[in-house]
Protein backbone atom coordinates (compact mmCIF):
# COMPACT_ATOMS: atom_id res chain seq x y z
CA UNK A 1 0.00 0.00 0.00
CA UNK A 2 1.69 3.16 -1.23
CA UNK A 3 0.12 5.93 0.85
CA UNK A 4 0.81 4.22 4.16
CA UNK A 5 4.54 4.04 3.42
CA UNK A 6 5.01 7.66 4.40
CA UNK A 7 2.90 7.52 7.53
CA UNK A 8 3.87 6.45 10.99
CA UNK A 9 1.34 4.15 12.64
CA UNK A 10 -0.21 5.36 15.89
CA UNK A 11 -1.03 1.77 16.80
CA UNK A 12 0.50 -1.51 15.72
CA UNK A 13 -2.13 -4.12 16.48
CA UNK A 14 -1.94 -7.83 15.91
CA UNK A 15 -3.61 -7.72 12.53
CA UNK A 16 -3.66 -4.08 11.51
CA UNK A 17 -1.67 -0.87 11.60
CA UNK A 18 -3.63 2.27 12.42
CA UNK A 19 -2.67 5.69 11.10
CA UNK A 20 -3.97 9.12 12.02
CA UNK A 21 -4.66 10.95 8.76
CA UNK A 22 -6.32 14.07 7.46
CA UNK A 23 -9.57 13.34 5.66
CA UNK A 24 -10.87 16.47 3.95
CA UNK A 25 -9.90 18.60 6.92
CA UNK A 26 -11.07 16.13 9.54
CA UNK A 27 -8.84 13.85 11.57
CA UNK A 28 -9.47 10.23 10.64
CA UNK A 29 -8.18 6.74 11.37
CA UNK A 30 -6.88 4.62 8.53
CA UNK A 31 -6.88 0.93 9.44
CA UNK A 32 -4.83 -1.31 7.21
CA UNK A 33 -4.95 -5.07 7.67
CA UNK A 34 -1.49 -6.36 6.91
CA UNK A 35 -0.62 -9.47 4.92
CA UNK A 36 0.73 -12.32 7.05
CA UNK A 37 3.32 -14.60 5.56
CA UNK A 38 2.60 -17.31 8.12
CA UNK A 39 -0.64 -18.12 6.32
CA UNK A 40 -0.99 -19.40 2.76
CA UNK A 41 -1.35 -16.28 0.59
CA UNK A 42 -4.73 -17.35 -0.78
CA UNK A 43 -6.16 -17.85 2.69
CA UNK A 44 -4.58 -14.65 3.96
CA UNK A 45 -6.00 -12.51 1.15
CA UNK A 46 -9.43 -14.01 1.67
CA UNK A 47 -9.38 -13.40 5.43
CA UNK A 48 -8.24 -9.79 5.21
CA UNK A 49 -10.90 -8.94 2.66
CA UNK A 50 -13.60 -10.78 4.50
CA UNK A 51 -12.79 -9.06 7.78
CA UNK A 52 -12.62 -5.63 6.19
CA UNK A 53 -16.07 -6.10 4.72
CA UNK A 54 -17.43 -7.67 7.91
CA UNK A 55 -16.19 -4.73 9.95
CA UNK A 56 -17.86 -2.15 7.72
CA UNK A 57 -21.14 -4.02 7.50
CA UNK A 58 -21.36 -4.63 11.23
CA UNK A 59 -20.57 -0.99 11.99
CA UNK A 60 -23.35 0.06 9.64
CA UNK A 61 -25.82 -2.25 11.40
CA UNK A 62 -24.65 -1.10 14.82
CA UNK A 63 -25.27 2.51 13.85
CA UNK A 64 -28.76 1.64 12.68
CA UNK A 65 -29.75 0.17 16.07
CA UNK A 66 -28.20 2.89 18.20
CA UNK A 67 -24.90 1.37 19.20
CA UNK A 68 -22.19 4.04 19.07
CA UNK A 69 -19.38 3.22 16.65
CA UNK A 70 -16.94 5.20 14.49
CA UNK A 71 -18.46 6.52 11.25
CA UNK A 72 -17.03 4.90 8.14
CA UNK A 73 -15.59 7.32 5.55
CA UNK A 74 -14.06 4.94 3.03
CA UNK A 75 -13.43 1.27 2.45
CA UNK A 76 -11.18 -0.65 0.06
CA UNK A 77 -11.70 -4.39 0.52
CA UNK A 78 -8.99 -5.30 -2.00
CA UNK A 79 -6.29 -3.42 -0.09
CA UNK A 80 -8.03 -4.25 3.22
CA UNK A 81 -8.25 -0.59 4.22
CA UNK A 82 -10.92 1.28 6.16
CA UNK A 83 -10.93 5.00 6.86
CA UNK A 84 -13.12 5.90 9.81
CA UNK A 85 -13.95 8.63 12.28
CA UNK A 86 -11.21 9.39 14.78
CA UNK A 87 -12.42 8.90 18.34
CA UNK A 88 -9.82 10.50 20.62
CA UNK A 89 -10.77 8.56 23.72
CA UNK A 90 -9.09 6.08 26.05
CA UNK A 91 -10.06 2.42 26.00
CA UNK A 92 -12.07 0.80 28.79
CA UNK A 93 -8.96 -1.25 29.51
CA UNK A 94 -7.00 1.95 30.10
CA UNK A 95 -9.71 3.34 32.35
CA UNK A 96 -9.80 0.24 34.54
CA UNK A 97 -6.01 0.16 34.82
CA UNK A 98 -5.98 3.91 35.48
CA UNK A 99 -8.14 3.27 38.52
CA UNK A 100 -11.31 5.18 37.63
CA UNK A 101 -13.52 2.31 38.63
CA UNK A 102 -16.72 4.33 38.78
CA UNK A 103 -16.33 5.38 35.18
CA UNK A 104 -15.37 1.85 34.20
CA UNK A 105 -18.49 0.44 35.81
CA UNK A 106 -20.75 2.94 34.06
CA UNK A 107 -19.07 2.19 30.73
CA UNK A 108 -19.34 -1.57 31.25
CA UNK A 109 -23.04 -1.29 31.89
CA UNK A 110 -23.33 0.50 28.56
CA UNK A 111 -21.23 -2.18 26.86
CA UNK A 112 -23.67 -4.73 28.28
CA UNK A 113 -26.60 -2.80 26.77
CA UNK A 114 -24.78 -2.52 23.44
CA UNK A 115 -23.95 -6.21 23.34
CA UNK A 116 -27.56 -7.09 24.14
CA UNK A 117 -28.89 -4.78 21.39
CA UNK A 118 -26.51 -6.32 18.87
CA UNK A 119 -27.44 -9.83 19.98
CA UNK A 120 -31.14 -9.05 19.68
CA UNK A 121 -30.45 -8.23 16.03
CA UNK A 122 -28.44 -11.40 15.46
CA UNK A 123 -25.11 -9.59 15.43
CA UNK A 124 -22.16 -10.86 17.43
CA UNK A 125 -19.05 -8.74 17.85
CA UNK A 126 -16.49 -11.56 17.90
CA UNK A 127 -13.80 -9.68 19.84
CA UNK A 128 -15.62 -8.06 22.72
CA UNK A 129 -12.80 -7.07 25.08
CA UNK A 130 -12.00 -4.06 27.23
CA UNK A 131 -9.49 -2.89 24.56
CA UNK A 132 -12.20 -2.63 21.95
CA UNK A 133 -14.33 -0.19 23.92
CA UNK A 134 -13.51 3.52 23.79
CA UNK A 135 -14.91 5.77 26.51
CA UNK A 136 -15.58 9.48 26.00
CA UNK A 137 -18.84 11.32 26.69
CA UNK A 138 -20.36 8.30 25.03
CA UNK A 139 -19.21 4.71 24.96
CA UNK A 140 -18.08 3.36 21.56
CA UNK A 141 -17.51 -0.16 20.30
CA UNK A 142 -14.72 -0.66 17.75
CA UNK A 143 -12.88 -3.47 15.94
CA UNK A 144 -15.75 -5.43 14.33
CA UNK A 145 -13.58 -7.49 11.96
CA UNK A 146 -14.66 -10.79 13.55
CA UNK A 147 -18.35 -9.85 13.73
CA UNK A 148 -21.13 -12.02 12.36
CA UNK A 149 -24.45 -10.69 11.11
CA UNK A 150 -26.15 -14.04 11.54
CA UNK A 151 -25.18 -14.93 15.05
CA UNK A 152 -26.57 -17.85 16.99
CA UNK A 153 -27.17 -17.61 20.73
CA UNK A 154 -23.96 -19.55 21.10
CA UNK A 155 -22.03 -16.90 19.16
CA UNK A 156 -23.65 -14.31 21.41
CA UNK A 157 -22.59 -16.26 24.47
CA UNK A 158 -19.03 -16.31 23.15
CA UNK A 159 -19.12 -12.48 23.18
CA UNK A 160 -20.08 -12.52 26.85
CA UNK A 161 -17.41 -15.12 27.56
CA UNK A 162 -14.77 -13.00 25.78
CA UNK A 163 -15.68 -9.92 27.76
CA UNK A 164 -15.52 -11.85 31.02
CA UNK A 165 -12.21 -13.44 30.05
CA UNK A 166 -10.63 -10.15 29.13
CA UNK A 167 -11.46 -9.05 32.67
CA UNK A 168 -10.01 -12.24 34.16
CA UNK A 169 -6.78 -12.08 32.20
CA UNK A 170 -6.10 -8.36 32.17
CA UNK A 171 -7.98 -6.92 35.14
CA UNK A 172 -8.22 -9.81 37.61
CA UNK A 173 -8.79 -7.48 40.58
CA UNK A 174 -11.99 -6.08 39.14
CA UNK A 175 -13.70 -9.06 37.56
CA UNK A 176 -16.70 -9.16 39.90
CA UNK A 177 -17.71 -5.50 39.93
CA UNK A 178 -17.13 -4.81 36.26
CA UNK A 179 -18.78 -7.98 35.02
CA UNK A 180 -21.78 -7.40 37.26
CA UNK A 181 -22.24 -3.98 35.68
CA UNK A 182 -22.00 -5.51 32.22
CA UNK A 183 -24.67 -8.05 33.13
CA UNK A 184 -26.94 -5.39 34.57
CA UNK A 185 -26.77 -3.57 31.26
CA UNK A 186 -27.25 -6.74 29.27
CA UNK A 187 -30.20 -7.84 31.35
CA UNK A 188 -31.89 -4.44 31.05
CA UNK A 189 -32.30 -5.13 27.31
CA UNK A 190 -32.53 -8.91 27.02
CA UNK A 191 -34.29 -9.73 30.31
CA UNK A 192 -35.01 -13.44 30.68
CA UNK A 193 -32.83 -14.41 27.74
CA UNK A 194 -29.82 -13.39 29.79
CA UNK A 195 -30.05 -16.53 31.91
CA UNK A 196 -29.99 -18.69 28.82
CA UNK A 197 -26.91 -16.85 27.57
CA UNK A 198 -25.21 -17.35 30.93
CA UNK A 199 -25.99 -21.05 30.77
CA UNK A 200 -24.31 -21.18 27.37
CA UNK A 201 -21.34 -19.22 28.69
CA UNK A 202 -20.87 -21.81 31.40
CA UNK A 203 -21.18 -24.56 28.83
CA UNK A 204 -18.55 -22.93 26.61
CA UNK A 205 -16.21 -22.64 29.57
CA UNK A 206 -16.62 -26.30 30.43
CA UNK A 207 -16.26 -27.49 26.84
CA UNK A 208 -12.52 -27.93 26.63
CA UNK A 209 -11.18 -30.95 28.42
CA UNK A 210 -9.63 -29.03 31.25
CA UNK A 211 -11.84 -25.99 31.59
CA UNK A 212 -12.62 -24.31 34.88
CA UNK A 213 -14.94 -25.88 37.36
CA UNK A 214 -18.40 -24.39 37.35
CA UNK A 215 -17.95 -20.83 38.53
CA UNK A 216 -20.64 -18.96 40.40
CA UNK A 217 -19.67 -15.46 39.37
CA UNK A 218 -23.03 -14.80 37.81
CA UNK A 219 -24.84 -16.68 40.57
CA UNK A 220 -26.72 -13.54 41.58
CA UNK A 221 -29.36 -14.60 39.01
CA UNK B 1 7.41 -48.31 24.19
CA UNK B 2 9.81 -46.65 26.61
CA UNK B 3 11.54 -43.44 25.50
CA UNK B 4 14.69 -42.63 27.40
CA UNK B 5 16.23 -39.15 27.33
CA UNK B 6 19.54 -38.18 28.86
CA UNK B 7 21.18 -34.77 29.28
CA UNK B 8 23.10 -35.34 26.06
CA UNK B 9 20.07 -36.47 24.01
CA UNK B 10 18.14 -33.40 25.19
CA UNK B 11 20.89 -30.88 24.59
CA UNK B 12 21.96 -28.18 26.98
CA UNK B 13 19.19 -25.91 28.32
CA UNK B 14 19.79 -22.35 27.09
CA UNK B 15 18.29 -20.72 30.15
CA UNK B 16 20.25 -19.91 33.29
CA UNK B 17 18.13 -20.55 36.39
CA UNK B 18 19.91 -17.80 38.30
CA UNK B 19 18.66 -15.35 35.70
CA UNK B 20 15.24 -16.92 35.22
CA UNK B 21 14.57 -17.37 38.95
CA UNK B 22 16.64 -14.84 40.86
CA UNK B 23 14.46 -15.23 43.95
CA UNK B 24 15.47 -18.85 44.55
CA UNK B 25 18.63 -20.14 46.21
CA UNK B 26 20.67 -21.88 43.50
CA UNK B 27 23.62 -22.54 45.80
CA UNK B 28 21.71 -25.38 47.43
CA UNK B 29 22.13 -28.87 46.05
CA UNK B 30 18.66 -30.27 45.53
CA UNK B 31 17.36 -33.24 43.54
CA UNK B 32 13.66 -33.68 42.75
CA UNK B 33 11.90 -36.62 41.16
CA UNK B 34 8.86 -35.73 39.03
CA UNK B 35 5.94 -37.87 37.91
CA UNK B 36 3.68 -37.07 34.98
CA UNK B 37 0.47 -39.02 34.29
CA UNK B 38 -2.18 -36.46 33.32
CA UNK B 39 -3.17 -38.02 29.98
CA UNK B 40 -1.70 -40.67 27.68
CA UNK B 41 1.94 -40.38 28.80
CA UNK B 42 3.43 -41.80 31.95
CA UNK B 43 6.75 -40.11 32.57
CA UNK B 44 9.35 -39.80 35.30
CA UNK B 45 12.23 -37.32 35.35
CA UNK B 46 14.90 -36.04 37.70
CA UNK B 47 15.81 -32.36 38.08
CA UNK B 48 18.77 -30.79 39.83
CA UNK B 49 19.73 -27.27 40.95
CA UNK B 50 23.09 -27.87 39.23
CA UNK B 51 23.83 -28.17 35.49
CA UNK B 52 22.67 -29.88 33.35
CA UNK B 53 19.49 -29.35 35.48
CA UNK B 54 17.54 -32.18 33.86
CA UNK B 55 19.30 -35.46 34.66
CA UNK B 56 16.85 -37.84 33.04
CA UNK B 57 13.47 -38.05 31.36
CA UNK B 58 11.85 -41.41 30.76
CA UNK B 59 8.36 -41.91 29.41
CA UNK B 60 6.01 -44.45 27.99
CA UNK B 61 3.01 -43.36 25.95
CA UNK B 62 -0.24 -45.27 25.75
CA UNK B 63 -1.40 -45.65 22.16
CA UNK B 64 -4.89 -47.04 21.71
CA UNK B 65 -5.29 -49.54 18.86
CA UNK B 66 -8.14 -47.50 17.46
CA UNK B 67 -10.29 -44.57 18.48
CA UNK B 68 -9.39 -41.88 20.96
CA UNK B 69 -7.99 -42.09 24.44
CA UNK B 70 -9.87 -44.26 26.93
CA UNK B 71 -9.01 -42.85 30.35
CA UNK B 72 -9.35 -46.15 32.18
CA UNK B 73 -7.25 -48.09 29.70
CA UNK B 74 -4.63 -45.34 29.77
CA UNK B 75 -4.60 -45.55 33.56
CA UNK B 76 -4.11 -49.31 33.34
CA UNK B 77 -1.20 -48.76 30.99
CA UNK B 78 0.37 -46.24 33.37
CA UNK B 79 0.12 -48.61 36.32
CA UNK B 80 1.76 -51.39 34.27
CA UNK B 81 4.72 -49.36 32.98
CA UNK B 82 5.33 -47.30 36.13
CA UNK B 83 7.91 -49.54 37.87
CA UNK B 84 10.12 -49.81 34.80
CA UNK B 85 9.87 -46.09 33.91
CA UNK B 86 10.69 -45.07 37.48
CA UNK B 87 13.68 -47.44 37.73
CA UNK B 88 15.04 -46.28 34.38
CA UNK B 89 14.72 -42.58 35.27
CA UNK B 90 16.71 -43.14 38.48
CA UNK B 91 19.28 -45.28 36.69
CA UNK B 92 19.87 -42.73 33.90
CA UNK B 93 20.20 -39.95 36.50
CA UNK B 94 22.66 -42.14 38.41
CA UNK B 95 20.84 -41.78 41.71
CA UNK B 96 18.67 -43.78 44.09
CA UNK B 97 15.44 -42.78 45.81
CA UNK B 98 17.42 -42.00 48.95
CA UNK B 99 19.30 -39.20 47.15
CA UNK B 100 16.09 -37.45 46.19
CA UNK B 101 15.04 -34.42 48.26
CA UNK B 102 11.39 -34.40 47.20
CA UNK B 103 8.83 -36.17 45.06
CA UNK B 104 6.80 -33.98 42.69
CA UNK B 105 3.64 -34.96 40.90
CA UNK B 106 1.30 -33.37 38.37
CA UNK B 107 -2.00 -33.21 40.25
CA UNK B 108 -3.83 -31.69 37.29
CA UNK B 109 -5.28 -30.68 34.96
CA UNK B 110 -5.96 -33.98 33.27
CA UNK B 111 -8.03 -37.14 33.15
CA UNK B 112 -9.11 -38.40 36.57
CA UNK B 113 -8.13 -42.07 36.27
CA UNK B 114 -4.74 -41.19 34.78
CA UNK B 115 -4.01 -38.51 37.36
CA UNK B 116 -4.80 -40.89 40.18
CA UNK B 117 -2.13 -43.38 39.05
CA UNK B 118 0.62 -40.78 39.24
CA UNK B 119 -0.69 -39.35 42.50
CA UNK B 120 -0.90 -42.78 44.13
CA UNK B 121 2.66 -43.64 43.15
CA UNK B 122 4.00 -40.26 44.27
CA UNK B 123 2.23 -40.48 47.62
CA UNK B 124 3.58 -44.00 48.11
CA UNK B 125 7.16 -42.97 47.33
CA UNK B 126 6.96 -39.88 49.51
CA UNK B 127 5.56 -41.84 52.45
CA UNK B 128 7.87 -44.84 52.12
CA UNK B 129 11.09 -42.84 51.69
CA UNK B 130 10.02 -40.02 54.00
CA UNK B 131 10.28 -37.29 51.35
CA UNK B 132 8.15 -34.17 51.01
CA UNK B 133 5.46 -34.30 48.33
CA UNK B 134 5.32 -31.35 45.92
CA UNK B 135 2.20 -30.51 43.86
CA UNK B 136 2.72 -29.35 40.28
CA UNK B 137 0.32 -27.84 37.76
CA UNK B 138 0.86 -29.56 34.41
CA UNK B 139 0.35 -26.43 32.26
CA UNK B 140 2.79 -24.42 34.36
CA UNK B 141 5.31 -27.26 34.04
CA UNK B 142 5.15 -26.97 30.23
CA UNK B 143 5.76 -23.24 30.50
CA UNK B 144 8.62 -23.33 33.01
CA UNK B 145 10.56 -26.15 31.40
CA UNK B 146 10.10 -24.25 28.12
CA UNK B 147 11.67 -21.19 29.69
CA UNK B 148 14.53 -23.31 31.00
CA UNK B 149 15.32 -24.79 27.59
CA UNK B 150 14.82 -21.61 25.53
CA UNK B 151 16.08 -19.06 28.04
CA UNK B 152 13.13 -16.77 27.21
CA UNK B 153 12.63 -14.52 30.21
CA UNK B 154 9.04 -13.36 29.81
CA UNK B 155 7.36 -14.86 26.76
CA UNK B 156 3.80 -15.14 25.55
CA UNK B 157 3.15 -18.86 25.56
CA UNK B 158 1.36 -20.84 22.87
CA UNK B 159 0.74 -24.23 24.42
CA UNK B 160 -0.62 -26.68 21.87
CA UNK B 161 -1.10 -30.37 22.55
CA UNK B 162 -3.64 -33.15 22.29
CA UNK B 163 -5.73 -31.73 25.12
CA UNK B 164 -4.81 -28.05 25.20
CA UNK B 165 -4.68 -25.02 22.97
CA UNK B 166 -3.87 -22.03 25.12
CA UNK B 167 -2.37 -18.56 24.91
CA UNK B 168 -0.97 -17.52 28.26
CA UNK B 169 1.40 -14.93 29.69
CA UNK B 170 2.67 -13.88 33.08
CA UNK B 171 0.87 -10.85 34.54
CA UNK B 172 0.12 -9.76 38.08
CA UNK B 173 1.82 -12.70 39.83
CA UNK B 174 0.22 -15.46 37.77
CA UNK B 175 0.15 -17.10 34.39
CA UNK B 176 -3.01 -15.63 32.92
CA UNK B 177 -4.96 -17.35 30.19
CA UNK B 178 -5.67 -14.95 27.33
CA UNK B 179 -7.08 -17.41 24.83
CA UNK B 180 -8.07 -21.04 24.45
CA UNK B 181 -9.86 -23.37 22.13
CA UNK B 182 -13.63 -23.17 22.39
CA UNK B 183 -13.90 -26.88 21.60
CA UNK B 184 -11.24 -29.21 20.15
CA UNK B 185 -7.52 -28.87 20.89
CA UNK B 186 -5.07 -28.47 17.98
CA UNK B 187 -3.39 -31.84 18.46
CA UNK B 188 -6.72 -33.55 18.83
CA UNK B 189 -7.94 -31.91 15.60
CA UNK B 190 -4.94 -33.19 13.63
CA UNK B 191 -5.07 -36.67 15.14
CA UNK B 192 -8.82 -37.10 14.79
CA UNK B 193 -8.76 -35.96 11.17
CA UNK B 194 -5.80 -38.22 10.36
CA UNK B 195 -7.48 -41.21 11.97
CA UNK B 196 -10.94 -40.71 10.48
CA UNK B 197 -9.47 -39.96 7.04
CA UNK B 198 -7.48 -43.18 7.19
CA UNK B 199 -4.09 -41.46 7.18
CA UNK B 200 -3.15 -42.80 10.62
CA UNK B 201 -1.89 -44.66 12.59
CA UNK B 202 1.02 -44.10 12.62
CA UNK B 203 0.47 -40.39 13.28
CA UNK B 204 4.06 -39.27 12.92
CA UNK B 205 6.20 -40.34 9.97
CA UNK B 206 9.82 -39.18 9.63
CA UNK B 207 9.26 -36.51 12.27
CA UNK B 208 6.21 -35.06 10.48
CA UNK B 209 2.55 -35.38 11.36
CA UNK B 210 0.77 -37.30 8.59
CA UNK B 211 -1.47 -34.26 7.95
CA UNK B 212 1.65 -32.12 7.38
CA UNK B 213 2.98 -34.81 5.06
CA UNK B 214 -0.23 -35.19 3.07
CA UNK B 215 -0.35 -31.38 2.64
CA UNK B 216 3.07 -31.35 0.99
CA UNK B 217 1.54 -32.65 -2.25
CA UNK B 218 -0.79 -29.64 -2.63
CA UNK B 219 -0.37 -26.07 -3.75
CA UNK B 220 -3.91 -24.74 -3.30
CA UNK B 221 -5.55 -25.04 0.11
CA UNK B 222 -9.17 -26.17 0.16
CA UNK B 223 -11.66 -23.59 1.41
CA UNK B 224 -12.61 -24.62 4.95
CA UNK B 225 -13.97 -22.65 7.93
CA UNK B 226 -11.52 -20.41 9.80
CA UNK B 227 -12.80 -19.42 13.23
CA UNK B 228 -11.00 -17.01 15.55
CA UNK B 229 -12.92 -15.11 18.22
CA UNK B 230 -10.99 -12.72 20.39
CA UNK B 231 -7.94 -14.78 21.33
CA UNK B 232 -9.92 -18.02 21.16
CA UNK B 233 -9.97 -20.53 18.33
CA UNK B 234 -12.62 -23.04 17.38
CA UNK B 235 -11.73 -26.17 15.42
CA UNK B 236 -14.84 -28.35 15.56
CA UNK B 237 -16.42 -26.80 12.44
CA UNK B 238 -13.12 -27.17 10.60
CA UNK B 239 -12.86 -30.84 11.54
CA UNK B 240 -16.39 -31.63 10.38
CA UNK B 241 -16.01 -29.72 7.11
CA UNK B 242 -12.63 -31.28 6.33
CA UNK B 243 -13.92 -34.80 6.92
CA UNK B 244 -17.01 -34.16 4.82
CA UNK B 245 -14.87 -32.80 1.96
CA UNK B 246 -12.58 -35.83 2.30
CA UNK B 247 -15.51 -38.21 1.76
CA UNK B 248 -16.33 -36.50 -1.52
CA UNK B 249 -12.76 -36.11 -2.72
CA UNK B 250 -11.93 -38.28 -5.71
CA UNK B 251 -8.35 -37.56 -6.66
CA UNK B 252 -5.19 -37.61 -4.64
CA UNK B 253 -4.71 -33.94 -5.51
CA UNK B 254 -8.08 -33.06 -4.03
CA UNK B 255 -7.23 -34.90 -0.83
CA UNK B 256 -3.89 -33.15 -0.56
CA UNK B 257 -5.56 -29.77 -0.89
CA UNK B 258 -7.88 -30.67 2.00
CA UNK B 259 -4.84 -31.50 4.12
CA UNK B 260 -3.23 -28.21 3.15
CA UNK B 261 -6.41 -26.26 3.88
CA UNK B 262 -6.78 -27.94 7.25
CA UNK B 263 -3.15 -27.35 8.15
CA UNK B 264 -3.03 -23.73 7.02
CA UNK B 265 -6.24 -22.88 8.84
CA UNK B 266 -5.43 -24.77 12.02
CA UNK B 267 -1.84 -23.51 12.34
CA UNK B 268 -2.76 -20.10 10.97
CA UNK B 269 -5.48 -19.63 13.60
CA UNK B 270 -3.22 -20.84 16.42
CA UNK B 271 -0.42 -18.50 15.34
CA UNK B 272 -2.89 -15.66 14.93
CA UNK B 273 -4.18 -15.93 18.51
CA UNK B 274 -0.60 -16.10 19.77
CA UNK B 275 0.07 -12.93 17.77
CA UNK B 276 -2.97 -11.29 19.35
CA UNK B 277 -1.59 -12.28 22.76
CA UNK B 278 1.79 -10.80 21.88
CA UNK B 279 0.31 -7.49 20.65
CA UNK B 280 -2.00 -7.30 23.64
CA UNK B 281 0.59 -7.99 26.34
CA UNK B 282 3.41 -6.12 24.52
CA UNK B 283 5.89 -8.84 25.48
CA UNK B 284 8.97 -9.40 23.34
CA UNK B 285 9.11 -13.17 23.04
CA UNK B 286 6.98 -16.17 22.12
CA UNK B 287 7.38 -19.65 23.54
CA UNK B 288 5.86 -22.49 21.55
CA UNK B 289 5.34 -25.64 23.57
CA UNK B 290 3.21 -28.78 23.96
CA UNK B 291 3.28 -31.86 21.76
CA UNK B 292 2.36 -29.98 18.56
CA UNK B 293 5.46 -27.79 19.02
CA UNK B 294 7.29 -30.69 17.36
CA UNK B 295 5.83 -29.58 14.00
CA UNK B 296 8.56 -27.84 11.96
CA UNK B 297 5.85 -26.11 9.96
CA UNK B 298 4.20 -24.62 13.01
CA UNK B 299 7.60 -23.51 14.33
CA UNK B 300 8.41 -21.76 11.10
CA UNK B 301 5.08 -19.92 11.22
CA UNK B 302 5.64 -18.85 14.82
CA UNK B 303 9.07 -17.56 13.83
CA UNK B 304 7.61 -15.45 11.00
CA UNK B 305 4.92 -14.07 13.29
CA UNK B 306 7.46 -13.14 15.98
CA UNK B 307 9.58 -11.30 13.42
CA UNK B 308 6.66 -8.94 12.67
CA UNK B 309 6.86 -7.77 16.27
CA UNK B 310 10.65 -7.86 16.64
CA UNK B 311 10.11 -10.63 19.18
CA UNK B 312 12.21 -13.71 19.87
CA UNK B 313 10.68 -17.12 19.28
CA UNK B 314 11.71 -20.37 20.88
CA UNK B 315 10.62 -23.91 21.57
CA UNK B 316 12.11 -26.73 23.63
CA UNK B 317 13.26 -29.98 22.00
CA UNK B 318 10.27 -32.26 21.22
CA UNK B 319 10.76 -34.73 24.13
CA UNK B 320 10.64 -31.73 26.50
CA UNK B 321 7.81 -29.91 24.66
CA UNK B 322 5.50 -32.94 24.87
CA UNK B 323 4.26 -34.46 28.12
CA UNK B 324 7.13 -35.76 30.24
CA UNK B 325 8.25 -36.27 33.83
CA UNK B 326 11.26 -33.95 33.65
CA UNK B 327 9.07 -30.85 33.45
CA UNK B 328 7.20 -31.97 36.56
CA UNK B 329 10.53 -32.53 38.30
CA UNK B 330 11.67 -29.06 37.22
CA UNK B 331 8.65 -27.19 38.59
CA UNK B 332 8.75 -29.55 41.59
CA UNK B 333 12.26 -28.23 42.18
CA UNK B 334 11.14 -24.59 41.88
CA UNK B 335 8.25 -25.23 44.24
CA UNK B 336 10.46 -27.08 46.70
CA UNK B 337 12.97 -24.20 46.75
CA UNK B 338 10.01 -21.86 47.33
CA UNK B 339 8.88 -24.13 50.19
CA UNK B 340 5.69 -25.31 48.53
CA UNK B 341 4.82 -28.84 49.57
CA UNK B 342 1.56 -30.62 50.26
CA UNK B 343 0.37 -33.05 52.93
CA UNK B 344 -0.23 -36.50 51.54
CA UNK B 345 -3.79 -36.60 52.82
CA UNK B 346 -4.53 -33.28 51.11
CA UNK B 347 -2.98 -34.19 47.77
CA UNK B 348 -6.19 -34.55 45.78
CA UNK B 349 -6.05 -34.63 42.00
CA UNK B 350 -7.62 -31.63 40.25
CA UNK B 351 -8.94 -32.46 36.82
CA UNK B 352 -9.66 -28.86 35.87
CA UNK B 353 -6.86 -27.08 37.65
CA UNK B 354 -6.23 -23.90 35.70
CA UNK B 355 -2.82 -22.20 35.62
CA UNK B 356 -4.29 -18.87 36.74
CA UNK B 357 -5.42 -20.50 39.99
CA UNK B 358 -1.78 -20.90 41.01
CA UNK B 359 0.11 -18.03 42.59
CA UNK B 360 3.65 -18.21 41.20
CA UNK B 361 6.15 -17.47 43.99
CA UNK B 362 9.35 -17.78 42.00
CA UNK B 363 8.82 -14.86 39.61
N1 LIG C 1 -11.84 5.11 15.33
C1 LIG C 1 -10.84 5.16 16.21
N2 LIG C 1 -10.53 6.29 16.84
C2 LIG C 1 -9.52 6.38 17.72
N3 LIG C 1 -8.76 5.31 18.07
C3 LIG C 1 -9.02 4.14 17.50
C4 LIG C 1 -10.06 3.98 16.55
N4 LIG C 1 -10.08 2.72 16.14
C5 LIG C 1 -9.08 2.09 16.81
N5 LIG C 1 -8.43 2.93 17.63
C6 LIG C 1 -7.30 2.61 18.53
O1 LIG C 1 -6.47 1.65 17.91
C7 LIG C 1 -6.50 0.41 18.61
C8 LIG C 1 -6.54 -0.76 17.66
O2 LIG C 1 -7.69 -0.69 16.83
P1 LIG C 1 -8.46 -2.01 16.37
O3 LIG C 1 -8.85 -2.75 17.58
O4 LIG C 1 -9.52 -1.60 15.42
O5 LIG C 1 -7.30 -2.75 15.53
P2 LIG C 1 -6.63 -4.19 15.75
O6 LIG C 1 -5.63 -4.43 14.71
O7 LIG C 1 -7.68 -5.18 15.93
O8 LIG C 1 -5.81 -3.93 17.04
P3 LIG C 1 -5.62 -4.92 18.26
O9 LIG C 1 -4.89 -6.09 17.72
O10 LIG C 1 -4.80 -4.08 19.20
O11 LIG C 1 -6.99 -5.22 18.75
C9 LIG C 1 -7.71 0.50 19.50
O12 LIG C 1 -7.57 -0.27 20.66
C10 LIG C 1 -7.77 2.00 19.79
O13 LIG C 1 -6.89 2.32 20.82
MG1 LIG D 1 -8.65 -4.18 18.92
Amino acid sequence: MEITKELKPIHRGAEAYLYLIDWFGKKAILKHRLPKKYRHSKLDTLLRRRRTVAEVRAIKEALRIGVMVPAIYYVDPIEAIIVMEYLPYPSLSGIIEGGDLEKAIRASEQVGRYAAKLHEEGISHGDLTTSNVLVGDHVYLIDFGLASLHSTERDNAVDVHLFLRSLESTHPEHVDTVFRAFLDGYRSIRGEKTEKILGLVEEIRLMGRYKAERRTLWGQQ
Amino acid sequence: MVNVDTPSSLGRPRGNPRVLYPLLDWDREVLVLGIESTAHTFGVGVASTKPPYILSSVRDTYRPEKGGIHPREAAGHHARVAPEVLAEALRVAGISMNDVDAVAVALGPGLGPCLRVGATIARGLAAYYGKPLVPVNHAIAHIEVGRLYTGLQDPVILYVSGGNTMVAAFAKKRYRVFGETLDVALGNLLDTFARDAGLAPPYIVEGLHVVDKCAEEATEPADLPYVVKGMDVSFSGLLTAALRAWQHARSKAEKASICLGLREIAYGAAVEVAERGLAHTKKNAVLLTGGVAASPILREKIGIMASYHSANAGWPPPPIAGDNGAMIAWVGLLNYLAEITINIDESFVRQRWRPDEVEVPWR
